[in-house]
């Protein structure tokens, strides 16, 4: 398994897709973070994170993703996930993160979701 | 909503929701008024925040440098509950003009409506941490129940520890023997082995300072913890290098406790998938022996021949699944089964079990080859002597008893290949015993066989057996012994053979009195009628 976050983006149709793999720690946040403000520089507004690739994430990485859904919220964009493991899942809804970001199944229902709902 | 006071959990979702409100609030008031301040005080401000890391930077604004943390308040600032206002260039507060000190009241006002979200927001957030750790620890205690794949749990565990505890490494180590083999690593290198006896692994169990320990070599700040089952170290669960967002740290006291619960979870969870996998060796041995037993019921034959004159009978009970003794009759070369000659086979290989089996099917197939081919003689055995030293392993060896009977005249010819001796019960009751003409097979490559003679008369029977039978014993060490089973054939000697088989099984079963059949038992005997 890789352990050093990798990213991967893909934009399409006013929608940007980050495609992790590897652990979601600090280090991990902030690349996460850096790539999302980028595309936000770019004017993307609707964000999914598919993290397929991703098993592990711990609070640090928990906390950078909050803080780039209130950066999503406060200009008006959206930010969804997508392909979570089952515990990475339940971690957010404890976490709170389920409130303020949509979490899909896949990545199909994922973009057709964030597009149906501007 | 309920009419009474809000339950905990309400008011901490209620205070989480007022902090999320009010920060963007706070946070844009603080853009507003600080640059504003800055140009009243000629030069710039900043706001700092206090947190368990001192007082960390959370705005600036207008022209001069302000480090993102500092320890101590500087003299030109002015002191908020929670945080400071410091500016530049260096002024004391007394000497800012109205405007100056009215703004930073207001500054300082917001900073505080931001400092206040901030720490409900943290103290939320270590909630539900909280919460997440004890759902792991609640699902790792189910994966007890449903996880009996060894490669995943361990990766289950691992996974957890070092995500429950943000840590940026980790290593799981189980009991190798003596010692503690690497199971698993994350985020780095580890050592491949660990002694328990190590004073540096030592040290780490026991919460001392490890950097740079051989468990996870290049990490500064170690949390290890045994995992324990009935006491015993069943091996060690190793934590590295705590994350912040500054970096990484040392681990809390609190971080030990919350490992010692997750190893805790591991070592039953370890044990559980330990015992399903002896479970499904023995299963599948069981079934290999299963197996092996079949096939040797197929070497054996189901029925003796019909033999004109004769009475043939053959016996077999293994003392396991799979024995290592053997017998046969078949026609030999050019021989019919009802008038030509017959061979009569006795075998005992050493050892039980499948290396017995497999070295019965080895004798029996090369037996019956050499006979379709030739008749007895001592040259045949020596070619089998040489087959079989040859396929079987070190130490394995074989008796065996071969005797061709020609049906009409009741000629014996026979070799003893270091078997027990046949008896032959004359019809007078007088027994002879035809004794060992060579060596077990399968010792040496020049062995030499005799080929002996005898005749059996009317009423004669022909005993042979393996040892299974002669050397049963009673509780005290008593053997039964060849002597006493001449006796036992010439007592009931006018049983039929089946009977007289039953007789023999009786009389070793009696004499073991319950204790468990040690050895293979055999018999295969013949008796001229006319």
């Amino acid at each position: 398994m890789t352990e050093t976050l990798k990213l991967t983006i893909d934009r399409r149709d006013g929608v940007a897709v980050i495609y992790t793999e590897g652990y979601i720690n600090n280090q991990g946040g902030e690349e996460i973070a850096r790539a999302a403000y980028g595309l936000l520089d770019e004017g993307y507004k609707q964000l999914l994170l598919n993290l397929t690739g991703t098993k592990i994430i711990n609070s640090i990485g928990i906390s950078i993703l909050i803080e780039i859904i209130e950066k999503m919220l406060e200009i008006e964009g959206k930010l969804a996930f997508c392909a979570l493991t089952p515990t990475i899942e339940k971690t957010f809804h404890i976490m709170g993160l389920a409130q303020y970001a949509a979490i899909f199944a896949d990545e199909t229902t994922a973009v057709s979701g964030l597009r149906s709902d501007p | 909503m309920s009419s009474g006071a809000p339950a905990g959990e309400e008011l901490r979702a209620e205070l989480e929701r007022l902090a999320r409100e009010v920060l963007p609030g706070g946070r844009r008031a603080l853009e507003r008024l600080l640059p504003v301040f800055a140009r009243a005080v000629g030069g710039g401000g900043a706001v700092y925040l206090r947190s368990e890391h001192g007082l960390r930077r959370e705005i600036e604004a207008g022209p001069g440098t302000f480090p993102e943390h500092i320890e101590e308040s500087p003299a030109s600032s002015l002191a908020f509950d929670g945080g400071i206002l410091a500016w530049s260039p260096p002024r004391d507060p007394s000497t800012l003009t109205s405007e100056a000190t009215a703004l930073a009241l207001a500054v300082a006002a917001a900073a505080r409506e931001v400092q206040l979200a901030l720490h409900i927001r943290r103290q939320d957030f270590e909630v539900k941490t909280r919460g997440v750790q004890l759902e792991a620890l609640y699902d790792v205690g189910l994966a007890i129940a449903s996880t009996l794949d060894f490669e995943r749990l361990c990766e289950e565990i691992l996974m957890r520890a070092v995500s429950l505890l943000d840590a940026r490494r980790g290593a799981l180590y189980l009991a190798r023997g003596e010692a503690l083999g690497l199971e698993r690593a994350f985020g780095g290198d580890a050592a491949p082995l660990l002694e328990l006896g190590d004073s540096e692994v030592q040290a780490l169990l026991e919460g001392e300072p490890t950097p740079n320990c051989c468990a996870l070599p290049g990490a500064f700040h170690l949390l290890g913890v045994p995992i324990l089952l009935e006491g015993e170290a069943k091996g060690v669960l190793v934590v590295g290098d705590k994350e912040s967002r500054r970096g990484v740290g040392p681990f809390r006291p609190e971080d030990r406790r919350t490992l010692e619960l997750l190893a805790n979870q591991a070592a039953i969870a370890l044990e559980n998938v330990d015992l399903h996998r002896q479970a499904l060796e023995k299963e599948r041995l069981e079934r290999e022996v299963e197996l092996a037993s079949q096939i040797q019921r197929q070497i054996l034959p189901e029925r003796a021949p019909e033999l004109a004159g004769y009475e043939l009978v053959g016996w077999n009970r293994p003392a396991r699944h799979i024995g290592g003794d053997y017998y046969d009759f078949f026609r030999v070369a050019g021989g019919h089964e009802t008038d030509g000659r017959i061979a009569l086979v006795v075998g005992d290989v050493s050892g039980k079990g499948v290396p017995a089996a497999l070295l019965v099917a080895t004798l029996h197939s090369a037996l019956r080859l050499l006979s379709e081919r030739e008749p007895l003689s001592a040259a045949m055995i020596e070619r089998l002597n040489r087959h079989i030293l040859e396929w079987s392993s070190a130490n394995k060896f074989i008796t065996l008893f071969i005797a061709e009977l020609d049906p009409a005249s009741g000629e014996l010819e026979f070799v003893n290949a270091g078997h027990n001796p046949a008896l032959l019960l004359r019809a007078d009751g007088s027994v002879e015993q035809l004794g060992a003409t060579g060596l077990p097979l399968g010792l040496l490559p020049a062995a030499r066989f005799g080929v002996e003679r005898s005749r059996l008369a009317c009423g004669d029977l022909l005993c042979l057996y393996s040892d299974g039978i002669t050397e049963a014993a009673s509780p005290e060490g008593e053997e039964l012994g060849t002597a006493q089973l001449g006796e036992l054939l010439a007592a009931r000697s006018g049983l039929a053979l089946p009977e007289l088989v039953e007789a023999i099984d009786r009389a070793v079963v009696d004499l073991a009195a319950g204790r468990a059949q040690g050895d293979d038992q055999t018999l295969l005997l013949l008796r001229r009628r006319a």
